[in-house]
């Protein structure tokens, strides 16, 4: 057996929030090239969970570990791209075009004094073409349709060169043909760039014939290994019941607790 | 018009002017963007506090409202990022606070009410050599800082939890930044005053937001337009005997009205 070091490894992870709980004794691995959709109710504790990973929320218990290290140690932070919820709500009047935003995407990587260099401008602009936007590069953000400026968002979290892309319900706002092609574009990168994707949606049924793993999460997390028949099984019809109990997977095996 | 700059002050007055011209522009398109648009008003207040003890105390009170506005950022930026209060309350509080205090303590000291007036509104006759070096030295590092942490500020006005979930230290720069923006305003209290340094730090990007242009050009186009503020400012104020800070103002406002006007089409 071939021991890899998860990207995430969550062990019995809680949040509370003025005594009520949010997520409960939730735990799991994410590994490297791993396609992940987590779906559940509002308020089930999706963002919360995800935004935990990321450091932006402390858990009232349990552990995460990022490539091998605690989170508080980790400091490889360009290797995770995160694009959040309200990313294609951009602010109408903040200056800056397709270009800017996705030069962000290389801030954190550059020392002090340096500006972007040739290798960063290639880069830059080899995100924008994998996301088809290297056409808007000088168009204002705030001009573009939502489905663009999602695309945007990616080429952002693409250009620091991420092991793994998280995406909070991508989606929003976006009409269907765009959901469509988006949904390609992310199964490509995670088939032909070896990204791990790990994104929060509603819609299962347009993703499910790409996705690995499916994370239904409802203070508690059923993890489904089998999408595919997801929309038919038992763990389906619990995932916006309170009763939801863990169900916790390592690729092919199956336990139950 | 060239006859102005035969006085001493006025060149000392267009140095320093042209100085805060650049500083505000810079640090106010961060400012504007990440919408502490209020709080450069607030710390303006704040200095006033530090101008007050100098007056009464008999120290350089452009030193003492240096310190008092870095320590007042400090204390916004920590109650804003620590504390989920109303910021925009704690805003209103610290700033009339500090004027109370300010008028107190010039009270209590008995200072002149003349040099307390050319702090609120500007005054283009008080510029001296010391303050010229102040304002070069400080003003040379703060724009320095600036710049170097341009991009970071960028991002960090952008989105906070992006810029933090990419490794920028989000806390140490809005630290910086509100220290950068503190010591900017105290300086430019001799040329603009306290209560109208805040209008020069925000209406020059506010103005070059209407263009809809990227970040760079925006702040090209506020830098460019405060410093054509400030110079203009200055001559109708040596002219016409006004005080400095509220005639740039007033011309800064001119130019937003028009840039309003010509992109409204």
């Amino acid at each position: 057996m071939i021991f890899k070091t998860p990207i995430f490894d969550v062990k019995n992870l809680s949040f509370n929030v003025s005594g009520q709980k949010i997520l409960s004794n939730i735990s799991f691995e994410i590994f490297n090239s791993e396609y992940i959709a987590i779906i559940g109710p509002n308020g089930g504790g999706k963002t919360t969970l995800i935004r935990m990973l990321l450091g932006l929320e402390t858990p009232t218990s349990g552990e995460i570990k990022i490539f091998g290290k605690k989170l508080k140690n980790f400091k490889e932070w360009h290797k995770i791209g995160y694009v959040p919820q309200r990313a294609s709500h951009v602010d109408a009047n903040f200056p800056a075009t397709v270009q800017d935003i996705v030069n962000m995407g290389r801030t954190s990587k550059r020392s002090l004094f340096s500006s972007m260099g040739k290798e960063d401008k290639e880069i830059v602009k080899d995100s924008m073409t994998k996301m088809g936007v290297l056409d808007l590069k000088d168009k204002m953000v705030g001009t573009l349709s939502g489905g663009q400026r999602q695309r945007v968002m990616i080429a952002r979290a693409l250009a620091s060169k991420p092991e793994i892309l998280i995406l909070d319900e991508p989606n929003t706002g976006v009409d269907m043909v765009s959901q469509k092609n988006f949904y390609k574009l992310l199964g490509r990168l995670n088939k032909e760039e070896n990204i791990t994707i790990v994104f929060i949606t509603h819609d299962v049924g347009v993703i499910a014939d790409d996705i690995g793993r499916l994370f239904t999460i409802n203070e508690k997390a059923i993890i489904c290994n089998d999408p595919k028949k997801a929309m038919s099984c038992d763990d389906m019809s619990k995932l916006y019941g309170i009763d939801a109990h863990l169900i916790h997977n390592h690729k092919h095996e199956h336990k139950e607790f | 018009m060239l006859e102005m700059f035969q006085y001493d002050f006025m060149q000392r007055a267009f140095l320093a002017g042209v100085i805060i011209a650049i500083l505000a522009s810079v640090s106010g398109t961060f400012v504007v963007l990440k919408r502490y648009s209020m709080m450069s008003e607030t710390l303006a207040h704040s200095a006033l506090v530090g101008v007050a003890v100098g007056l009464v105390a008999g120290y350089n009170p452009l030193w003492i409202a240096v310190v008092v506005a870095i320590s007042s950022a400090w204390l916004i930026e920590y109650l804003r990022s620590s504390f989920s209060l109303y910021s925009d309350a704690i805003l209103a509080i610290l700033l009339s606070g500090s004027l109370a205090l300010a008028v107190i303590i010039v009270s209590l000291g008995g200072a002149v009410n003349n040099s307390l007036f050319s702090y609120l509104f500007g005054s283009i006759l008080s510029v001296s050599g010391n303050d010229i070096i102040t304002i070069l030295v400080f003003g040379t590092i703060s724009l320095a800082l600036l710049l170097t942490f341009s991009k970071e500020l960028y991002f960090i006005a952008y989105d906070e939890e992006v810029a933090k979930t990419s490794g920028i230290k989000v806390k140490l720069l809005n630290y910086l930044l509100v220290t950068v923006v503190a010591i900017i305003i105290a300086l430019s209290i001799r040329v603009v005053g306290s209560l109208l340094i805040g209008a020069l730090m925000v209406i020059p990007t506010v103005t070059a937001l209407q263009y809809r242009v990227g970040f760079l050009q925006t702040m090209l186009i506020s830098l460019l337009v405060s410093i054509v503020s400030v110079i203009s400012g200055m001559i109708l104020s040596f002219y016409f005997s006004l005080p400095s800070g509220a005639t740039i103002v007033m011309c800064v406002l001119t130019i937003f009205i028009m840039s309003l006007v010509i992109n409204k089409k």
